[in-house]
Protein backbone atom coordinates (compact mmCIF):
# COMPACT_ATOMS: atom_id res chain seq x y z
CA UNK A 1 0.00 0.00 0.00
CA UNK A 2 3.03 2.30 -0.11
CA UNK A 3 2.42 3.91 -3.25
CA UNK A 4 -1.60 4.73 -3.04
CA UNK A 5 -2.98 7.38 -1.17
CA UNK A 6 -7.25 7.64 -0.77
CA UNK A 7 -8.91 10.44 -1.40
CA UNK A 8 -11.19 12.03 1.79
CA UNK A 9 -14.35 11.15 0.70
CA UNK A 10 -14.38 7.84 -1.45
CA UNK A 11 -16.85 7.70 -3.81
CA UNK A 12 -18.88 4.24 -5.72
CA UNK A 13 -16.26 4.73 -8.46
CA UNK A 14 -13.63 4.06 -5.69
CA UNK A 15 -14.82 1.77 -3.57
CA UNK A 16 -15.92 -0.77 -7.27
CA UNK A 17 -12.05 -0.36 -8.09
CA UNK A 18 -10.63 -1.26 -4.52
CA UNK A 19 -13.26 -4.13 -4.79
CA UNK A 20 -11.83 -5.55 -7.97
CA UNK A 21 -8.31 -4.17 -8.09
CA UNK A 22 -6.78 -4.15 -4.08
CA UNK A 23 -5.38 -8.01 -4.95
CA UNK A 24 -1.98 -9.16 -5.05
CA UNK A 25 -2.57 -9.81 -8.93
CA UNK A 26 -3.32 -6.43 -9.79
CA UNK A 27 -0.53 -4.49 -7.29
CA UNK A 28 2.40 -6.76 -8.96
CA UNK A 29 1.39 -5.25 -12.67
CA UNK A 30 0.33 -1.58 -11.14
CA UNK A 31 2.21 0.04 -8.55
CA UNK A 32 -0.20 3.16 -8.01
CA UNK A 33 -3.77 3.19 -6.89
CA UNK A 34 -6.32 4.36 -8.54
CA UNK A 35 -5.66 7.45 -10.46
CA UNK A 36 -8.04 10.48 -8.67
CA UNK A 37 -5.33 11.90 -6.66
CA UNK A 38 -3.06 14.25 -7.76
CA UNK A 39 -0.36 11.82 -6.20
CA UNK A 40 -1.78 8.80 -7.86
CA UNK A 41 -2.29 10.73 -11.13
CA UNK A 42 1.89 11.50 -11.16
CA UNK A 43 2.85 7.87 -9.69
CA UNK A 44 0.53 6.31 -12.82
CA UNK A 45 2.56 8.23 -14.64
CA UNK A 46 5.53 8.03 -13.21
CA UNK A 47 5.29 4.33 -12.80
CA UNK A 48 4.40 3.12 -15.72
CA UNK A 49 7.06 2.33 -19.02
CA UNK A 50 4.53 3.47 -21.80
CA UNK A 51 3.15 6.89 -19.96
CA UNK A 52 6.72 7.57 -18.81
CA UNK A 53 7.80 8.53 -21.99
CA UNK A 54 5.68 11.67 -20.54
CA UNK A 55 6.89 14.01 -17.73
CA UNK A 56 3.96 13.92 -14.74
CA UNK A 57 3.20 18.09 -15.18
CA UNK A 58 2.78 19.71 -18.44
CA UNK A 59 2.60 23.59 -19.30
CA UNK A 60 -1.03 24.69 -19.69
CA UNK A 61 -0.45 25.67 -23.43
CA UNK A 62 1.15 22.18 -24.43
CA UNK A 63 -2.19 20.30 -23.73
CA UNK A 64 -4.29 23.16 -26.63
CA UNK A 65 -4.82 21.07 -29.65
CA UNK A 66 -3.39 24.11 -31.50
CA UNK A 67 -0.24 24.22 -30.17
CA UNK A 68 0.75 20.97 -31.45
CA UNK A 69 -2.42 20.22 -33.70
CA UNK A 70 -1.30 16.47 -32.41
CA UNK A 71 1.48 16.33 -35.03
CA UNK A 72 4.08 14.20 -33.60
CA UNK A 73 1.94 12.17 -31.73
CA UNK A 74 0.04 11.20 -34.92
CA UNK A 75 3.31 10.48 -36.20
CA UNK A 76 4.29 8.02 -34.02
CA UNK A 77 0.24 6.93 -33.53
CA UNK A 78 0.82 6.11 -38.07
CA UNK A 79 4.33 4.58 -36.69
CA UNK A 80 2.91 2.04 -34.57
CA UNK A 81 -0.13 1.56 -36.92
CA UNK A 82 1.99 0.91 -39.82
CA UNK A 83 4.16 -1.43 -37.83
CA UNK A 84 0.94 -3.60 -36.69
CA UNK A 85 -0.61 -3.81 -40.03
CA UNK A 86 2.58 -4.34 -41.75
CA UNK A 87 3.23 -7.44 -39.35
CA UNK A 88 -0.02 -8.85 -40.85
CA UNK A 89 0.46 -8.48 -44.38
CA UNK A 90 3.79 -9.83 -43.70
CA UNK A 91 2.24 -13.11 -43.09
CA UNK A 92 0.92 -13.04 -46.82
CA UNK A 93 3.58 -11.77 -48.56
CA UNK A 94 6.88 -13.61 -49.82
CA UNK A 95 9.33 -11.00 -51.66
CA UNK A 96 10.23 -12.56 -55.10
CA UNK A 97 9.16 -11.67 -58.37
CA UNK A 98 7.36 -14.79 -58.81
CA UNK A 99 5.31 -14.33 -56.09
CA UNK A 100 4.94 -10.87 -55.02
CA UNK A 101 2.12 -9.67 -57.27
CA UNK A 102 0.43 -12.77 -57.03
CA UNK A 103 0.92 -12.60 -53.15
CA UNK A 104 -0.99 -8.78 -53.56
CA UNK A 105 -3.39 -10.16 -55.38
CA UNK A 106 -4.46 -13.13 -53.37
CA UNK A 107 -4.64 -10.84 -50.40
CA UNK A 108 -6.78 -8.99 -51.99
CA UNK A 109 -9.56 -11.59 -53.43
CA UNK A 110 -8.79 -14.53 -51.10
CA UNK A 111 -7.92 -13.20 -47.42
CA UNK A 112 -10.17 -12.19 -45.14
CA UNK A 113 -9.94 -8.68 -43.91
CA UNK A 114 -7.09 -8.71 -46.79
CA UNK A 115 -7.88 -5.44 -48.89
CA UNK A 116 -8.34 -3.72 -45.35
CA UNK A 117 -5.19 -4.52 -44.51
CA UNK A 118 -3.62 -3.23 -47.11
CA UNK A 119 -5.81 -0.22 -47.78
CA UNK A 120 -4.80 0.90 -43.81
CA UNK A 121 -1.03 0.22 -44.46
CA UNK A 122 -0.86 2.20 -47.80
CA UNK A 123 -3.28 5.09 -46.27
CA UNK A 124 -1.38 4.92 -43.13
CA UNK A 125 2.35 5.44 -45.22
CA UNK A 126 0.99 8.41 -47.22
CA UNK A 127 -0.61 10.36 -43.72
CA UNK A 128 2.74 9.44 -42.23
CA UNK A 129 4.84 11.37 -44.69
CA UNK A 130 2.08 13.97 -44.55
CA UNK A 131 1.93 14.36 -40.83
CA UNK A 132 6.07 14.36 -40.39
CA UNK A 133 6.11 17.08 -42.82
CA UNK A 134 3.31 19.50 -41.03
CA UNK A 135 4.74 18.15 -37.83
CA UNK A 136 8.28 20.05 -39.21
CA UNK A 137 6.14 22.95 -40.22
CA UNK A 138 4.23 23.21 -36.77
CA UNK A 139 7.55 22.85 -35.11
CA UNK A 140 9.49 25.97 -37.26
CA UNK A 141 6.48 28.20 -37.11
CA UNK A 142 6.29 27.85 -32.92
CA UNK A 143 10.08 28.72 -33.20
CA UNK A 144 10.66 25.23 -30.55
CA UNK A 145 14.25 24.80 -32.98
CA UNK A 146 15.95 26.98 -31.25
CA UNK A 147 18.62 26.57 -28.31
CA UNK A 148 18.50 23.84 -26.46
CA UNK A 149 16.47 22.29 -29.17
CA UNK A 150 18.93 22.74 -31.96
CA UNK A 151 20.20 19.19 -31.97
CA UNK A 152 16.62 17.47 -31.16
CA UNK A 153 15.56 19.39 -34.78
CA UNK A 154 18.49 17.39 -36.44
CA UNK A 155 17.19 14.20 -35.61
CA UNK A 156 13.86 15.12 -36.64
CA UNK A 157 16.00 15.98 -40.32
CA UNK A 158 16.54 12.49 -39.91
CA UNK A 159 13.55 11.23 -39.10
CA UNK A 160 12.06 13.11 -42.07
CA UNK A 161 14.53 10.71 -44.44
CA UNK A 162 14.13 7.31 -42.77
CA UNK A 163 10.00 8.27 -43.41
CA UNK A 164 10.22 9.26 -46.42
CA UNK A 165 13.06 6.20 -47.42
CA UNK A 166 10.35 3.65 -45.47
CA UNK A 167 7.92 4.76 -47.76
CA UNK A 168 10.25 4.38 -50.77
CA UNK A 169 10.96 1.12 -50.20
CA UNK A 170 7.41 -0.40 -49.17
CA UNK A 171 6.85 1.35 -53.06
CA UNK A 172 7.92 -1.34 -55.01
CA UNK A 173 7.02 -4.05 -52.58
CA UNK A 174 3.71 -5.08 -54.69
CA UNK A 175 5.73 -5.45 -57.50
CA UNK A 176 2.91 -3.94 -60.00
CA UNK A 177 3.93 -1.29 -62.82
CA UNK A 178 3.44 1.56 -60.70
CA UNK A 179 6.20 0.19 -58.20
CA UNK A 180 8.95 -0.88 -60.75
CA UNK A 181 8.49 1.95 -62.71
CA UNK A 182 8.38 4.69 -59.98
CA UNK A 183 11.50 3.22 -58.20
CA UNK A 184 13.26 2.87 -61.90
CA UNK A 185 13.06 6.54 -62.26
CA UNK A 186 13.44 7.01 -58.22
CA UNK A 187 16.66 4.96 -58.40
CA UNK A 188 17.76 6.33 -61.60
CA UNK A 189 17.72 9.88 -59.93
CA UNK A 190 20.85 8.07 -57.41
CA UNK A 191 22.54 7.32 -60.47
CA UNK A 192 23.21 10.79 -61.67
CA UNK A 193 25.10 12.25 -58.55
CA UNK A 194 28.72 12.53 -59.82
CA UNK A 195 31.42 10.32 -59.12
CA UNK A 196 29.80 7.49 -56.76
CA UNK A 197 26.46 8.18 -58.41
CA UNK A 198 26.39 4.81 -60.40
CA UNK A 199 28.17 2.58 -57.74
CA UNK A 200 25.81 3.98 -55.32
CA UNK A 201 22.94 3.15 -57.75
CA UNK A 202 24.07 -0.51 -58.49
CA UNK A 203 24.73 -1.53 -54.65
CA UNK A 204 21.13 -0.15 -54.19
CA UNK A 205 19.34 -1.84 -56.95
CA UNK A 206 21.71 -4.60 -56.87
CA UNK A 207 22.22 -5.28 -60.53
CA UNK A 208 21.50 -2.49 -63.80
CA UNK A 209 18.39 -3.26 -63.27
CA UNK A 210 14.94 -3.07 -60.84
CA UNK A 211 14.43 -6.66 -60.41
CA UNK A 212 14.80 -9.61 -57.69
CA UNK A 213 18.23 -8.26 -56.35
CA UNK A 214 16.49 -4.82 -56.20
CA UNK A 215 12.98 -6.61 -54.57
CA UNK A 216 14.70 -8.44 -51.39
CA UNK A 217 16.99 -5.50 -50.94
CA UNK A 218 14.27 -3.00 -50.61
CA UNK A 219 12.05 -5.71 -48.96
CA UNK A 220 14.61 -5.91 -45.84
CA UNK A 221 15.65 -2.28 -45.66
CA UNK A 222 11.29 -1.72 -45.44
CA UNK A 223 10.84 -4.73 -42.83
CA UNK A 224 13.61 -4.66 -40.75
CA UNK A 225 16.70 -2.09 -41.15
CA UNK A 226 14.79 1.08 -41.80
CA UNK A 227 12.02 0.48 -39.08
CA UNK A 228 14.92 -0.04 -36.55
CA UNK A 229 16.81 3.21 -37.61
CA UNK A 230 13.42 5.13 -37.01
CA UNK A 231 12.64 3.39 -33.59
CA UNK A 232 16.07 4.08 -32.17
CA UNK A 233 15.54 8.22 -33.54
CA UNK A 234 12.66 8.06 -32.27
CA UNK A 235 14.11 7.23 -28.80
CA UNK A 236 16.32 9.90 -29.16
CA UNK A 237 13.79 12.16 -30.06
CA UNK A 238 11.32 11.61 -27.66
CA UNK A 239 14.25 11.28 -24.74
CA UNK A 240 15.60 14.78 -25.83
CA UNK A 241 12.01 17.00 -26.01
CA UNK A 242 12.15 15.39 -21.91
CA UNK A 243 15.78 16.67 -21.48
CA UNK A 244 15.58 20.02 -23.40
CA UNK A 245 12.98 20.59 -20.53
CA UNK A 246 9.80 19.58 -22.40
CA UNK A 247 8.20 21.41 -25.24
CA UNK A 248 9.57 25.23 -26.12
CA UNK A 249 8.26 28.00 -24.44
CA UNK A 250 8.11 31.35 -24.88
CA UNK A 251 11.21 33.03 -22.36
CA UNK B 1 24.78 39.02 9.84
CA UNK B 2 21.15 40.12 9.92
CA UNK B 3 21.58 42.18 6.86
CA UNK B 4 23.21 39.93 4.88
CA UNK B 5 20.39 36.88 5.64
CA UNK B 6 18.04 39.20 4.32
CA UNK B 7 18.93 39.74 0.83
CA UNK B 8 19.29 35.96 -0.12
CA UNK B 9 15.86 34.92 2.15
CA UNK B 10 13.81 37.99 -0.33
CA UNK B 11 15.54 36.23 -3.36
CA UNK B 12 14.71 32.54 -2.42
CA UNK B 13 11.27 33.88 -1.31
CA UNK B 14 11.31 35.23 -5.50
CA UNK B 15 11.85 32.46 -6.63
CA UNK B 16 10.09 30.00 -4.87
CA UNK B 17 6.80 32.21 -6.12
CA UNK B 18 7.66 32.03 -9.61
CA UNK B 19 7.98 28.50 -9.01
CA UNK B 20 5.00 28.15 -7.08
CA UNK B 21 3.47 30.36 -10.17
CA UNK B 22 4.72 28.04 -12.99
CA UNK B 23 3.43 25.33 -11.13
CA UNK B 24 0.11 26.54 -10.85
CA UNK B 25 0.05 26.69 -14.56
CA UNK B 26 0.77 22.98 -15.17
CA UNK B 27 -1.58 20.09 -15.19
CA UNK B 28 -0.75 16.94 -14.44
CA UNK B 29 0.06 14.45 -17.77
CA UNK B 30 -2.86 12.47 -16.03
CA UNK B 31 -5.60 12.72 -17.04
CA UNK B 32 -5.23 15.71 -18.68
CA UNK B 33 -2.80 14.76 -21.93
CA UNK B 34 -3.68 11.24 -21.54
CA UNK B 35 -7.10 11.83 -22.52
CA UNK B 36 -6.21 13.91 -25.63
CA UNK B 37 -4.02 11.72 -26.51
CA UNK B 38 -6.48 8.68 -26.56
CA UNK B 39 -9.57 10.62 -28.06
CA UNK B 40 -7.13 11.55 -30.71
CA UNK B 41 -5.87 7.63 -31.31
CA UNK B 42 -9.28 6.65 -31.61
CA UNK B 43 -10.39 9.13 -33.72
CA UNK B 44 -7.58 8.29 -36.33
CA UNK B 45 -7.86 4.95 -36.38
CA UNK B 46 -11.91 5.19 -36.78
CA UNK B 47 -10.76 7.41 -38.99
CA UNK B 48 -8.19 5.30 -41.05
CA UNK B 49 -10.50 2.31 -40.88
CA UNK B 50 -13.38 4.32 -42.58
CA UNK B 51 -10.88 5.71 -45.61
CA UNK B 52 -9.55 1.74 -45.79
CA UNK B 53 -13.01 1.09 -46.08
CA UNK B 54 -14.18 3.39 -48.53
CA UNK B 55 -10.87 3.74 -51.09
CA UNK B 56 -8.83 0.97 -51.95
CA UNK B 57 -4.97 1.01 -52.21
CA UNK B 58 -3.78 0.74 -56.25
CA UNK B 59 -3.03 -1.93 -58.14
CA UNK B 60 -2.11 -1.57 -61.69
CA UNK B 61 -0.99 -4.67 -63.98
CA UNK B 62 2.05 -7.05 -63.15
CA UNK B 63 5.48 -5.07 -63.47
CA UNK B 64 7.00 -5.82 -66.84
CA UNK B 65 10.27 -4.37 -67.59
CA UNK B 66 9.71 -4.61 -71.11
CA UNK B 67 6.64 -1.76 -71.09
CA UNK B 68 7.77 1.49 -69.85
CA UNK B 69 4.14 3.61 -69.00
CA UNK B 70 3.86 6.88 -70.33
CA UNK B 71 4.52 9.18 -67.67
CA UNK B 72 6.30 7.10 -65.32
CA UNK B 73 6.74 8.54 -61.93
CA UNK B 74 8.59 8.13 -58.53
CA UNK B 75 6.13 8.81 -55.96
CA UNK B 76 4.50 11.51 -55.22
CA UNK B 77 6.84 13.09 -52.70
CA UNK B 78 9.55 12.26 -55.00
CA UNK B 79 7.75 14.08 -57.92
CA UNK B 80 9.23 17.72 -56.97
CA UNK B 81 12.83 16.55 -57.47
CA UNK B 82 11.42 14.57 -60.83
CA UNK B 83 9.84 18.09 -61.93
CA UNK B 84 13.59 19.61 -61.68
CA UNK B 85 14.30 16.69 -63.29
CA UNK B 86 13.33 18.23 -66.83
CA UNK B 87 14.94 21.64 -66.20
CA UNK B 88 18.40 21.05 -65.68
CA UNK B 89 21.19 18.57 -65.02
CA UNK B 90 19.92 15.04 -63.13
CA UNK B 91 23.54 15.18 -60.77
CA UNK B 92 21.87 18.93 -59.60
CA UNK B 93 18.05 17.67 -59.78
CA UNK B 94 18.58 14.17 -58.38
CA UNK B 95 21.21 14.39 -55.88
CA UNK B 96 22.60 17.96 -55.14
CA UNK B 97 20.12 19.94 -54.65
CA UNK B 98 17.70 17.22 -52.44
CA UNK B 99 21.54 16.61 -50.28
CA UNK B 100 22.09 20.58 -50.06
CA UNK B 101 18.44 21.22 -49.19
CA UNK B 102 18.34 18.45 -46.27
CA UNK B 103 21.69 20.12 -44.51
CA UNK B 104 20.51 23.84 -44.65
CA UNK B 105 17.21 21.99 -43.49
CA UNK B 106 19.24 21.09 -40.47
CA UNK B 107 21.26 23.62 -40.23
CA UNK B 108 18.13 26.18 -39.38
CA UNK B 109 18.40 26.45 -35.38
CA UNK B 110 22.57 27.14 -36.34
CA UNK B 111 21.92 30.10 -38.02
CA UNK B 112 18.66 30.95 -36.34
CA UNK B 113 19.88 30.67 -32.90
CA UNK B 114 18.34 33.55 -31.12
CA UNK B 115 15.51 33.10 -28.62
CA UNK B 116 12.86 35.42 -30.36
CA UNK B 117 9.77 34.21 -31.36
CA UNK B 118 10.29 30.79 -29.39
CA UNK B 119 7.62 28.49 -28.48
CA UNK B 120 4.08 30.40 -29.78
CA UNK B 121 2.92 30.60 -33.33
CA UNK B 122 4.30 32.76 -35.36
CA UNK B 123 4.57 35.40 -32.40
CA UNK B 124 7.34 38.05 -33.40
CA UNK B 125 6.18 40.93 -34.89
CA UNK B 126 6.87 40.35 -38.82
CA UNK B 127 6.12 36.82 -38.76
CA UNK B 128 2.84 36.61 -40.70
CA UNK B 129 4.18 39.06 -43.36
CA UNK B 130 7.47 37.25 -44.44
CA UNK B 131 4.93 34.00 -43.81
CA UNK B 132 3.04 35.24 -46.86
CA UNK B 133 5.72 37.19 -48.70
CA UNK B 134 8.06 33.83 -48.49
CA UNK B 135 5.21 31.61 -49.77
CA UNK B 136 3.91 34.08 -52.14
CA UNK B 137 7.09 34.64 -54.00
CA UNK B 138 8.33 30.83 -53.79
CA UNK B 139 4.95 29.75 -55.49
CA UNK B 140 4.20 31.91 -58.10
CA UNK B 141 8.88 32.58 -58.93
CA UNK B 142 8.36 28.75 -59.39
CA UNK B 143 4.91 29.04 -61.28
CA UNK B 144 7.01 31.63 -63.41
CA UNK B 145 10.05 29.41 -63.83
CA UNK B 146 8.27 26.45 -65.04
CA UNK B 147 6.08 28.27 -67.80
CA UNK B 148 9.16 29.78 -69.19
CA UNK B 149 11.21 26.39 -69.46
CA UNK B 150 8.09 25.26 -71.18
CA UNK B 151 7.93 28.12 -73.85
CA UNK B 152 4.40 29.69 -72.71
CA UNK B 153 5.71 33.29 -72.87
CA UNK B 154 6.64 32.05 -76.52
CA UNK B 155 3.28 30.49 -77.24
CA UNK B 156 1.24 32.87 -75.98
CA UNK B 157 3.11 35.73 -77.93
CA UNK B 158 2.36 33.12 -81.37
CA UNK B 159 -1.26 32.97 -80.67
CA UNK B 160 -1.94 36.77 -80.27
CA UNK B 161 0.29 37.56 -82.82
CA UNK B 162 0.19 35.12 -85.23
CA UNK B 163 4.01 35.52 -85.79
CA UNK B 164 6.78 34.26 -84.84
CA UNK B 165 8.33 34.48 -81.07
CA UNK B 166 10.94 37.35 -81.96
CA UNK B 167 13.65 36.02 -79.97
CA UNK B 168 14.56 32.44 -80.69
CA UNK B 169 17.54 32.17 -78.42
CA UNK B 170 15.00 33.46 -75.03
CA UNK B 171 12.24 30.32 -76.05
CA UNK B 172 12.78 28.71 -73.30
CA UNK B 173 16.31 27.24 -71.40
CA UNK B 174 17.86 24.71 -73.67
CA UNK B 175 17.22 27.63 -76.52
CA UNK B 176 19.85 29.26 -74.80
CA UNK B 177 22.32 26.31 -76.01
CA UNK B 178 20.42 25.68 -79.04
CA UNK B 179 19.57 29.18 -80.62
CA UNK B 180 22.85 31.41 -80.36
CA UNK B 181 25.59 30.57 -82.43
CA UNK B 182 27.97 29.83 -79.98
CA UNK B 183 31.84 29.37 -81.05
CA UNK B 184 32.50 25.71 -82.09
CA UNK B 185 35.73 25.32 -80.10
CA UNK B 186 33.34 25.96 -77.49
CA UNK B 187 30.91 23.02 -77.59
CA UNK B 188 33.97 20.42 -76.97
CA UNK B 189 36.95 21.83 -74.78
CA UNK B 190 39.39 19.44 -74.12
CA UNK B 191 39.72 20.07 -70.33
CA UNK B 192 41.75 16.51 -70.20
CA UNK B 193 43.98 16.70 -72.75
CA UNK B 194 44.73 20.69 -72.30
CA UNK B 195 44.91 21.45 -68.63
CA UNK B 196 44.53 18.19 -66.61
CA UNK B 197 47.69 16.94 -67.93
CA UNK B 198 47.41 13.55 -65.23
CA UNK B 199 49.89 12.16 -68.25
CA UNK B 200 52.81 14.13 -66.78
CA UNK B 201 52.28 12.34 -63.06
CA UNK B 202 52.26 9.41 -65.07
CA UNK B 203 48.70 8.22 -64.62
CA UNK B 204 45.96 7.65 -66.64
CA UNK B 205 44.93 10.16 -69.24
CA UNK B 206 41.39 11.43 -68.03
CA UNK B 207 39.55 12.07 -71.00
CA UNK B 208 36.97 14.75 -70.07
CA UNK B 209 35.41 17.08 -72.75
CA UNK B 210 33.44 20.46 -71.54
CA UNK B 211 30.30 21.64 -73.56
CA UNK B 212 30.31 25.18 -72.40
CA UNK B 213 26.70 25.87 -73.63
CA UNK B 214 25.47 22.84 -72.13
CA UNK B 215 27.23 23.62 -68.97
CA UNK B 216 25.74 26.95 -69.04
CA UNK B 217 22.60 25.82 -69.68
CA UNK B 218 22.07 22.43 -67.62
CA UNK B 219 23.98 23.72 -64.41
CA UNK B 220 25.37 27.21 -64.24
CA UNK B 221 22.27 29.08 -64.97
CA UNK B 222 19.81 26.53 -62.42
CA UNK B 223 22.12 26.92 -60.19
CA UNK B 224 22.18 30.56 -59.58
CA UNK B 225 18.71 30.96 -59.96
CA UNK B 226 18.14 28.46 -57.22
CA UNK B 227 20.74 30.20 -54.89
CA UNK B 228 20.75 33.64 -56.19
CA UNK B 229 16.69 33.88 -56.28
CA UNK B 230 16.58 33.26 -52.27
CA UNK B 231 19.46 35.66 -51.76
CA UNK B 232 17.95 38.87 -53.92
CA UNK B 233 14.78 37.76 -52.05
CA UNK B 234 16.48 38.17 -48.31
CA UNK B 235 18.02 41.42 -49.58
CA UNK B 236 14.92 43.11 -51.21
CA UNK B 237 13.35 42.45 -48.18
CA UNK B 238 16.04 43.59 -45.76
CA UNK B 239 16.05 46.74 -47.62
CA UNK B 240 12.28 47.33 -47.83
CA UNK B 241 12.54 46.85 -43.50
CA UNK B 242 9.73 43.37 -44.58
CA UNK B 243 12.69 41.29 -42.51
CA UNK B 244 14.91 42.53 -40.23
CA UNK B 245 15.92 40.02 -37.52
CA UNK B 246 17.46 36.36 -37.89
CA UNK B 247 13.93 34.90 -37.17
CA UNK B 248 11.82 37.01 -40.20
CA UNK B 249 14.93 35.89 -42.68
CA UNK B 250 14.03 32.42 -41.49
CA UNK B 251 10.74 32.52 -41.76
CA UNK B 252 10.91 34.44 -45.18
CA UNK B 253 12.85 31.17 -46.37
CA UNK B 254 11.26 28.28 -44.35
CA UNK B 255 7.92 29.60 -46.41
CA UNK B 256 9.00 30.20 -49.88
CA UNK B 257 11.11 26.52 -49.62
CA UNK B 258 7.40 24.87 -48.57
CA UNK B 259 5.59 26.92 -51.40
CA UNK B 260 8.74 26.02 -53.62
CA UNK B 261 8.64 22.07 -52.34
CA UNK B 262 5.03 22.40 -52.32
CA UNK B 263 4.52 23.80 -56.32
CA UNK B 264 6.76 21.77 -57.69
CA UNK B 265 4.77 18.72 -56.11
CA UNK B 266 1.33 19.76 -57.28
CA UNK B 267 2.84 20.16 -60.96
CA UNK B 268 4.79 16.84 -61.06
CA UNK B 269 1.73 15.13 -59.96
CA UNK B 270 -1.44 16.61 -61.07
CA UNK B 271 0.20 18.92 -64.45
CA UNK B 272 2.50 16.22 -66.45
CA UNK B 273 1.37 14.02 -68.67
CA UNK B 274 2.55 11.66 -71.41
CA UNK B 275 6.08 12.42 -72.34
CA UNK B 276 5.91 14.89 -69.54
CA UNK B 277 4.54 17.46 -70.84
CA UNK B 278 2.81 20.22 -68.73
CA UNK B 279 -1.20 18.69 -69.46
CA UNK B 280 -3.46 17.87 -66.87
CA UNK B 281 -3.24 14.34 -65.27
CA UNK B 282 -4.35 11.71 -62.95
CA UNK B 283 -2.47 8.27 -61.92
CA UNK B 284 -5.90 6.93 -62.71
CA UNK B 285 -6.59 8.59 -66.11
CA UNK B 286 -5.21 5.37 -68.47
CA UNK B 287 -6.82 2.33 -69.06
CA UNK B 288 -6.08 0.93 -65.67
C1 LIG C 1 8.86 10.10 -37.56
C2 LIG C 1 8.88 11.35 -37.39
C3 LIG C 1 8.62 12.13 -36.11
C4 LIG C 1 7.96 11.78 -34.96
C5 LIG C 1 7.26 10.46 -34.63
C6 LIG C 1 8.03 12.92 -34.07
C7 LIG C 1 7.44 12.99 -32.81
C8 LIG C 1 7.41 14.12 -32.01
C9 LIG C 1 6.55 14.31 -30.87
C10 LIG C 1 5.51 13.30 -30.35
C11 LIG C 1 6.82 15.54 -30.35
C12 LIG C 1 6.08 16.21 -29.17
C13 LIG C 1 5.31 17.44 -29.57
C14 LIG C 1 4.45 17.37 -30.78
O1 LIG C 1 3.68 16.40 -30.93
O2 LIG C 1 4.56 18.26 -31.63
C15 LIG C 1 7.89 16.12 -31.14
C16 LIG C 1 8.50 17.34 -30.92
C17 LIG C 1 9.52 17.87 -31.69
N1 LIG C 1 9.89 17.44 -32.95
FE1 LIG C 1 9.33 15.69 -33.79
N2 LIG C 1 8.75 13.93 -34.68
C18 LIG C 1 9.11 13.50 -35.94
C19 LIG C 1 9.80 14.22 -36.89
C20 LIG C 1 10.33 15.48 -36.69
C21 LIG C 1 10.89 16.33 -37.72
C22 LIG C 1 10.92 15.99 -39.21
C23 LIG C 1 11.35 17.45 -37.08
C24 LIG C 1 12.05 18.67 -37.67
C25 LIG C 1 12.78 18.70 -38.69
C26 LIG C 1 11.08 17.31 -35.67
C27 LIG C 1 11.46 18.22 -34.68
C28 LIG C 1 10.90 18.27 -33.41
C29 LIG C 1 11.22 19.24 -32.39
C30 LIG C 1 12.30 20.34 -32.49
C31 LIG C 1 10.36 18.99 -31.31
C32 LIG C 1 10.26 19.79 -30.01
C33 LIG C 1 9.11 20.75 -30.20
C34 LIG C 1 8.86 21.67 -29.04
O3 LIG C 1 9.72 21.79 -28.15
O4 LIG C 1 7.79 22.33 -29.05
N3 LIG C 1 10.44 16.11 -35.47
N4 LIG C 1 8.23 15.23 -32.15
Amino acid sequence: MAATESPERRSMGDRVYDAIFTNRLWRSIFRSGYPNTPRNQMLAVATNVFLHLHPTRIHRTHVKITHTFCLGGLSFFLFLGLTISGVLLMFYYVPSVERAYEDILALETDVRFGQLMRNMHRWMAHGMVLTVLMHMMRVFYTGAYKPPREFNWVVGVVLLVLTLLLSFTGYLLPWDQLALWAITVGTNMVGSAPLLGEPNRFVLVGGFQVGQAALIRFYTLHVIGLPLMAAVFMTVHFWRIRRDGGLARPL
Amino acid sequence: MAAANTQPVAASRAVEARKRRQREEELLVWPDLVFIEFISAVLFTVLTVALAVLVDAILLDRANPAVTPNPSKAPWYFLNLQELLLHMHPALAGVIVPTVALIALGAIPYWDNTAEGQGEWLSTPRAWLNTYVGAGVGSVGTLLLILFDDAQHAKIWEKLTGTDWPIPALRNLRAIQNEIPWPKSWLKVPLGDKVLRTDLLGLPKISLNINIPGLIVEQIIPLSTMVGLPILLSIVAWKTKIAQTKRDHMILQFSGFIAVYVTLTIIGTYVRGEGLALVPYTIFAGDH
